[in-house]
Order: structure tokens, then C-alpha cells, then sequence
């Protein structure tokens, strides 16, 4: 899903400087049961409402013959508003080497942009098809704490037929992801990822929060935390 | 948003565009009382696929190009004309075209000259240069008009503008002259509000019909 290039050039990275085209992020799971502890926690954290999430993601992949190596496209379409509005997406390698390792985030290239509904005619008619689509319902916080961070709770489901929206069902019933997500660029993604990682903490008994692609399963001791945050509505601190 | 038309300049048989040219047009912009407000630019790009296998070449567009307008300076202009595709992004879009790798940017021109208010009009007219080159391959003039932004209702002020354009230029003889196209914007998608998706696709168009002159002019 992810291109996977070379990229611990640290060199390399100031010369996206001016572009802000990198992002800091962790992903974990959590069992559907502990999601509304979860949110209580969240609102309790953030101090700012929570917004819905209704994103139909579609992954686009060039052609056999397009370009000296294959590439990845996303194209996010946001159900939520009155209109749908379109975001395309680039993620790029992730940060590696001993100065990566060090850090408990994943820090990777990726660039999006705004677009107008015609996107995905476009990188049809371009040579990219459709390598496979995702719809991710839940909520998700955005909030600033030193970075603009934002953590998303969602159920990610897929689709019998192609773009069948109504008939999407969960690809882990039972389960769902949690992202935390800020921007970076060369110059601050320590500070940055520091941010994030510390937010992370807070999250612990519930969720637990790693680089992706390095699952680290479920709190066992999460039904307990979210039994007290239900119990007296998140007053009671963890 | 107001409406926009996009003239290009259109030689006669056997003549060439030049400099001089548009500088004729911008004193004769003048000499209708148009006040001079300062520069403008925009900048298109030529698409071409990069491929493991050359033979394969039909399959992609060979007319997909990216336009950025000086009145858009966060944005940014896919336009794929065969097809009738309009894609309006952000400039970041630039980036991510870069690392996918799979399309290079092979010619790139400038459009650039000067902007004159002139009553409820606003005309910027300016040559078309390649970006490492002061040849001027064209010469291009928007013509706006700052009340409307209904195509339709704009219409008939618009033409009525271009006649007394015209014929303030005829005094000064030129080999040639400027030229508007009427399309089908609803084919793309567009409608009567204008947009600068409608500028973007117009340009797309005065690119075709000057290289198409060009290649006239060479067969």
C-alpha cells in the first residue's frame, strides 16, 4: 500500500523543506468495545469536538509499463460534507538508519493535495487503476499540542463491488484502527515526533501506539481503563 | 468569478509572430485609454509518460498538461483535452507529480506581459516564451470582464468589446490577428458560473490551435 523507497538521506530532506512534506505517525488497535472510552478520553485530552470521519480511500496503482518503477496514489474522498470533496495523497518512504530507530514514530515522506471531484478520471486516463478501496468510519480529533496533531478512530471496511459504499463491511469486525498523524518537515519532524509521542502516552492504558506495520495487539488491561473512564465519564485520571 | 476569454494571435499566411507584435497590441491597449497596473504570468507544462516500454505509447495521453494562473497562486491546473478532463488542485499536486515518477514535465512556457484595467475590463496581453528562451512562440490576450460571471450574460459585451478591440488594431496593419475559440465547456464538466477551470481549459486550447498553426505553417 505504501511505496516503500530508499530515504535516509537526511541531506535529501531539506530540500522539501519548503514543501512541509513529511509526517510523523503511529497507528494501533483497539477493540470496538473500549472505542467509546476511548473518544471520553480523547474529548477529555484534546479540548476540541470531535468531528465524524466518513472517508472513501482508494488506493490507485500505475500500469505495468508507466514509469522506471511502480507507483502509489491515494485518493481520499470525504463523505462527510455536503458536497464530497477530494484530497489525493502521496506517502513516501519512511525515515530509516540508527537516527530513525531512535525514534518511537514513524516518519515518512507524504504530500497531498486538495483536488476537485475529477481526480480519479484523471489518473485513470493518466494509466493508474485501481488497486483496491477502503471505507474508514469513525471520528477524529484535531487539535494542536506543540504540533497539529490528529487522532482518528475508525472501522475500515471494504467493499464487495467496486465503490459499493452501502454495502461495505468491516475487514476486522470487533476491531478498529487508531491513527495519530502530525505534518513535519526537515527542520522540526524531531520536535514533532517527540509531540506525538508523548500525546501517545496518555493513551496507553487503552491503546497501545507504534510505527506501522509493527502491530503490537491490544491493551489487556484496556476493559479495565475503559471501565473506569465509563464508570465516572473520564474524571477519574488513568 | 469574472469572465475570462483567452485570444491568441493568429499570423497570416506567411507571416511569423515577433515581439513587435505584442508590442503594437500593448501601445494599441494604451491608446484606448487602458491604465497599465503591472505584470502577470503563468506558466504551462507538457506531460510526457515515462515508459519501460516505448510501444505502449498510445495507451497514455499525449496532450495531458498542467497550467498555473496568475490569479490562482495557491493552484494548480491538470487539463487532458482529448479526453475533456479539468482537474483543479493545489500547487503541492506539483510535487506529488514529481515523486510518482511516472510523468515528466518535457516543455515548459511562460505566458507573461503586462495587465491594463480599462473600465469594467481587465486585459493582460502578453507573448509565449519558452522558459529557457526569449523566442516568442505566441502572443496571447485575456480579456475579463469584472461585472459578470455568467458566460451567457456576458455574451454579447464581450463581443461587442472584441469589435472595437478589432478595429482599434486594424490602424496599425498588422499581419494577422487575435482570435477567440467558443467551446463547449459542458463537456468538461463546467457550466455558465465561471471558473478558473474555464481558463485553464481555454488555454489548453489556444496551445492546440498555436501549435497546430505552427505545424501548418511548417508543412
Amino acid at each position: 500500500m505504501y511505496s516503500r523507497g530508499r530515504w535516509c538521506d537526511f541531506t535529501k530532506y531539506f530540500e522539501l523543506k519548503k514543501n512541509n512534506s513529511m509526517e510523523c505517525v503511529v497507528q494501533g488497535i483497539i477493540e470496538t468495545q473500549h472505542v467509546e472510552a476511548l473518544e471520553i478520553l480523547l474529548q477529555g485530552l484534546c479540548g476540541v469536538q470531535r468531528e465524524r470521519l466518513r472517508v472513501h480511500e482508494l488506493c490507485l496503482k500505475s500500469g505495468p509499463s508507466l514509469g522506471n518503477v511502480s507507483s502509489e496514489v491515494r485518493l481520499l474522498c470525504d463523505l462527510d460534507q455536503p458536497e464530497p470533496t477530494w484530497t489525493v495523497k502521496h506517502v513516501g518512504g519512511a525515515m530509516r538508519g540508527p537516527g530513525a530507530d531512535q525514534i518511537s514514530v514513524m516518519v515518512r515522506a507524504m504530500v497531498e493535495s486538495k483536488v476537485s471531484k475529477n481526480a480519479l478520471r484523471m489518473f485513470n486516463a493518466l494509466g493508474y487503476k485501481l488497486d483496491h478501496e477502503l471505507l474508514k468510519v469513525g471520528f477524529a480529533f484535531h487539535f494542536q499540542r506543540t504540533a497539529n496533531i490528529s487522532v482518528s478512530v475508525s472501522s475500515v471496511n471494504k467493499m464487495p463491488k467496486v465503490h459499493a459504499i452501502d454495502e461495505a463491511v468491516p475487514v476486522t469486525p470487533g476491531m478498529q484502527i487508531v491513527d495519530v498523524t502530525a505534518p513535519a518537515t526537515p527542520v522540526n519532524y524531531s520536535e514533532v515526533a517527540a509531540a506525538v509521542s508523548s500525546f501517545c502516552e496518555f493513551l496507553a492504558p487503552l491503546v497501545h501506539l507504534s510505527k506501522p506495520f509493527i502491530s503490537t495487539g491490544v491493551v489487556p488491561t484496556a476493559a479495565a481503563a475503559a471501565a473506569s473512564l465509563m464508570s465516572d465519564g473520564g474524571g477519574t485520571a488513568l | 468569478m469574472p469572465v475570462k476569454w483567452v485570444l491568441h494571435w493568429q499570423p497570416n499566411q506567411g507571416s511569423t509572430v515577433s515581439s513587435q507584435i505584442l508590442n503594437e497590441a500593448t501601445q494599441c491597449v494604451e491608446s484606448i485609454n487602458g491604465v497599465k497596473e503591472g505584470r502577470w504570468k503563468a506558466t504551462l507544462n507538457y506531460y510526457k509518460p515515462l515508459l519501460r516500454d516505448q510501444t505502449n505509447q498510445a495507451e497514455f495521453p499525449r496532450d495531458f498538461l498542467g497550467i498555473s494562473l496568475a490569479d490562482q497562486p495557491n493552484k494548480y491546473y491538470f487539463i487532458i483535452r482529448s479526453q475533456r478532463i479539468v482537474l483543479e488542485a493545489d500547487s503541492s499536486i506539483q510535487l506529488i507529480m514529481e515523486r510518482l515518477q511516472s510523468y515528466k514535465s518535457k516543455v515548459a512556457l511562460y505566458f507573461e506581459g503586462f495587465q491594463y484595467q480599462l473600465g469594467d475590463f481587465r486585459l493582460r496581453v502578453g507573448k509565449v516564451v519558452p522558459t529557457h528562451s526569449e523566442n516568442v512562440r505566441g502572443i496571447v490576450m485575456e480579456v475579463e470582464y469584472l461585472p459578470i460571471s455568467s458566460m451567457e450574460k456576458s455574451r454579447k459585451v464581450m463581443e461587442e468589446f472584441l469589435e472595437i478591440w478589432h478595429e482599434a488594431l486594424s490602424k496599425r496593419s498588422l499581419p494577422g490577428k487575435f482570435v477567440n475559440i467558443d467551446l463547449n465547456f459542458g463537456e468538461f464538466g463546467l457550466g455558465d458560473n465561471y471558473t478558473p477551470q474555464h481558463t485553464a481549459v481555454r488555454y489548453a486550447l489556444v496551445m492546440a490551435h498555436m501549435i497546430a498553426t505552427v505545424q501548418a505553417v511548417r508543412g
